[in-house]
């Protein structure tokens, strides 16, 4: 059973909408705020990329928002915006599951308990922080704001957690489980991630983001939300099909990988993956990698997934931000064969290849 | 400030009330259900802020329940102790 | 293409405050003992000491996280018991699912005390949370090169873990998947659970007009599930079969269930409905019954009006709430029971509260049946419900 993108709701450092990331996509450009973090040789002024939810008024009142915080708010806003484009705004939810797939979960709220704790003593500790922390605080916000009554999952699987999610979803459709699933990857810029990008990468890292050179260090942090509305191929209209979700460990062998498709590289400028990128490529293969626009995050691999049925509703691949002077196996331009593999490797020998194709 | 008036303004600015000013907090409004609509999850964290901001020990939501009609019985309740101890 | 139900479970592992192993703790079970008492691994500012099940007799390496270490100790004891060698493992398409609330929370006290004096803390506590993600750790340790999946479902994940396992198989993803949950106990999680006001300050007592709330546990259950064709291939019996799986959200709130049950309700006729098993073959449920006021009056209630008659009793009287791993431990429980034909007792029940649906089961008990009925409720509202079936009963 083929699963198809209805729906995309995106929010992250090039703007919020699908309209913006298919802007983005066709300028190269992106927005890079920063982020300050704390550290013992005072404030610290990282390059990062944030997601905004001001937005997210529009869907819901701002009253209701009051205990929600920074993470949940980006997973109700790219949920509401994949509705709006499905066009399911004000579709009965009852039958819809919700799968949120994080690398990180809601840290800046994990660490907000942990502060009241700090602060004020174990006495003191914060109820609201301790329920929002709790991994799918994001999923729950999204059920009981949507009235989605589906089967919910929530994934922690570092930067597998959207291929790894997206097996469960394909699987609710394929039984029968629920009519649509809403799809969402999540992860949140907070104080210990940017203070951990500083420690562990920031003297190596070019800062300027350049994925395809696989030997460079050049990742900067983001954060944001990509959703996708997945239903059962059902003939009717959408973005793209996900034909194969391939997903684990290899020790032995090369990757089987599909012959003539696009890659969409999860590359992001993390160079200790960079080789196996390049390991892994047929000679000649083309490829992409839009990671540029929304920066280094588990979750991009979600934001991967967006780009790819942007492709392949376009009929072209758009060029690789930030690509320019590096030697990749071939850079992507006219999409020849229609099929476009989101390809993702991780620690130790993990990797992902998702495969889409036009409806 | 008295009790009161702290208590508005704890429930403000803690329970994050960002369309309300303390002022517009009515004495002898419910708390919650209708009211103010405040919920289970907002009475245990009151429970916490009564403990910070007033250090004293709310042990079961049974004496939570009477204490946390209104904000005049809340400072009835948190002056009651205070004036024990 | 998706396989038939049911789906054969050929290993089981467990470790929990009742023992180190999945016979050790039935041994606890039936016998009615229980010791929860004050942590002794960890402190709090608390005036009171909340009585917590921990696991004694076990210590986690120094490189991982406790959660992780358990989940490994349960993973060996099940592929044991499944007659599988590491070389078999190794050549198959072997997956991992694992439900955990603490294995994943980027949470480490020392490392932000630290940070917030203005330090530059050791890295160590943060990379070994990196490096302990509870499905990877054992997909790792065994070499396995299926899909890994760390759900984080709060109080369903392990239920959920056991119910998509079996989603994988029946999909043709893979022909084994190590299947369960992981939790440790710690102070943040403690003082977490005390800021809710859900927590007993005496041993817990599930379905009992005097219950208070919950004890905090900590432990991990793996289950081997296992494809017809591979288990056809080397000829192994099942110890139990999967006949069904069903789960639903409230929609509703946080942290409290929704009064009429609707999500649990859905739940339970979803998972019948995956082998048409009819009611009267449930010979007893395996409740969630955490002792909280609010859990155990909705799910009593939901289970006289859906289940009238049909035993039901909370093992977390001997186990302590276990949170990502509870749903799991608790399978494994009903299929040892399945195998024995008999329940404990509903530990920490003695007196009969007239707001709830029903008594659970008060003292050890024949059940007569094949079919049993394995529920958790979760923060967020979720519901999950898993069918197990004893052996010939497929």
């Amino acid at each position: 059973m083929r699963m198809a993108v209805k729906g995309i709701g995106v929010t992250g450092g090039f703007g919020c909408g699908v309209a913006d990331l298919a802007a983005a996509l066709k300028s190269g450009e992106s927005r890079r705020a920063g982020i300050t973090v704390p550290s013992a040789q005072g404030p610290l002024q990282l390059p990062a990329f944030r997601a905004a939810t001001d937005r997210l008024e529009e869907f819901a009142p701002r009253r209701t928002l009051r205990r929600i915080d920074h993470y949940s708010k980006m997973g109700l806003f790219g949920a509401y915006l994949a509705l709006q484009d499905a066009g399911m705004l004000a579709a009965d939810l009852s039958r819809v599951g919700v799968v949120i797939a994080s690398g990180y979960g809601a840290t800046a709220t994990t660490f907000a308990f942990l502060d009241s704790i700090i602060a004020d003593g174990d006495i003191c500790a914060s109820p609201t922080h301790f329920a929002n922390s709790v991994h799918n605080s994001a999923a729950a916000n999204i059920s009981i704001m949507l009235g989605a009554k589906g089967p919910s999952l929530t994934v922690s699987q570092f930067d597998m957690s959207v291929p790894s999610a997206l097996l469960s979803a394909h699987r609710w459709l394929a039984e029968g489980r629920v009519d649509a699933v809403l799809f969402g990857a999540i992860d949140e810029l907070s104080d210990l991630i940017g203070y951990l990008w500083h420690r562990q990468r920031g003297a190596r890292s070019s800062a300027t983001m350049a994925p395809l050179s696989f030997d460079e260090e050049s990742s900067v942090i983001g954060e944001g939300a990509a959703f996708l509305l997945l239903t059962p191929d059902d003939g009717g209209r959408g973005y793209c099909a996900i034909d194969a979700i391939e997903t684990g460990s290899i020790y032995r062998g090369s990757l089987p990988l599909p012959a003539d498709a696009l890659f969409v590289l999860g590359a992001d400028g993390r160079s200790e993956f960079g080789a196996r990128y390049r390991a892994a490529l047929p000679g000649g293969s083309r490829v992409a990698c839009y990671a540029p626009l929304y920066g280094s995050m588990p979750a991009g691999a979600g934001f991967d997934l967006a780009c790819a049925a942007l492709i392949l509703q376009a009929g072209a691949a758009f060029p690789s931000p930030g690509a320019a002077g590096c030697a990749p196996e071939g850079t992507a331009t006219a999409l020849e064969t229609g099929r476009v593999c989101a390809l993702r490797f991780a620690d130790a020998n993990e990797y992902a290849a998702i495969t889409l194709s036009p409806l | 400030m008295n009790t009161k008036d702290k208590l508005k303004k704890i429930l403000v600015e803690d329970l994050n009330l960002e369309e309300l000013t303390p002022e517009e907090i009515d004495d002898d409004a419910p708390l919650f259900g209708e009211g103010l609509g405040l919920d289970s999850l907002d009475a245990v964290e009151l429970v916490v802020l009564v403990q910070k901001h007033f250090g004293l020990e709310i042990k079961d939501m049974e004496e939570g329940r009477t204490a946390f009609q209104s904000v005049s019985a809340l400072a009835a309740y948190i002056d009651g102790r205070l004036a024990a101890a | 293409m998706t396989h038939p139900w049911p789906v054969a479970i050929t290993g089981l592992g467990c470790i929990c405050a009742a023992g180190t192993s999945l016979d050790a703790c039935m041994a606890a079970l039936y016998s009615g003992k229980r010791a929860p008492a004050p942590s002794s691994r960890f402190k709090s500012d608390h005036p009171t000491r909340f009585p917590v099940f921990e696991v004694t007799g076990f210590s986690e390496p120094p490189g991982l996280l406790r959660t992780s270490a358990l989940g490994l100790h349960a993973a060996r004891e099940a592929i044991a018991d499944a007659g599988l060698d590491p070389e078999t493992l190794r050549s198959l398409r072997v997956g991992v699912c694992v439900g955990t609330t603490v294995g994943s929370a980027m949470n480490n006290e020392q490392f932000c005390r630290d940070y917030r004096a203005g330090l530059d803390p050791d890295l160590a506590p943060i990379e070994r949370i990196l490096r302990s993600n509870p499905a990877a750790a054992i997909a790792r340790e065994f070499g396995l090169t299926g899909p890994c999946q760390t759900v984080v479902n709060a109080c369903a994940s392990g239920t959920d873990a056991v119910g998509l396992a079996a989603s994988w198989i029946r999909g043709g993803i893979c022909d084994l998947v190590i299947a369960g949950g992981a939790d440790e106990l710690g102070r943040i999680t403690y003082n977490g659970f005390i800021s809710l006001m859900i927590t007993d300050d005496s041993p817990c007592k599930p379905f009992d007009r005097e219950r208070k709330g919950l004890n905090l546990g900590e432990g991990a259950a793996m289950l081997v599930l296992e494809s017809e064709r591979l288990r056809h291939g080397r000829s192994k019996e099942a110890r139990s079969f999967l006949l069904g799986y069903g789960s639903a959200c409230d929609a509703h709130h946080l942290t409290a269930p929704k009064p009429d049950g609707e999500g649990l309700r859905y739940a339970i006729a979803e998972a019948l409905s995956c082998c048409d098993t009819p009611r009267e073959a449930i010979a007893f449920v395996n409740a969630h019954g955490t002792g909280t006021p609010d859990n155990d009056r909705v799910e009593s209630r939901v289970l006289a009006d859906l289940l009238p008659g049909v035993p039901f009793l909370s093992t977390k009287g001997y186990t302590g709430h276990t949170l990502g791993a509870a749903g799991a431990i608790e399978a494994a429980f009903t299929v040892a029971c399945l195998e024995r034909g008999m329940v404990p007792a509903n530990a920490g029940f003695a007196t009969p509260d007239p707001e709830l649906g029903g008594t659970p089961v008060a003292a050890c008990e024949r059940v007569a049946g094949s079919v049993a009925l394995s529920e958790s409720l979760a923060f967020g509202g979720n519901n999950s419900v898993i069918l197990l079936g004893k052996r010939g009963s497929a």
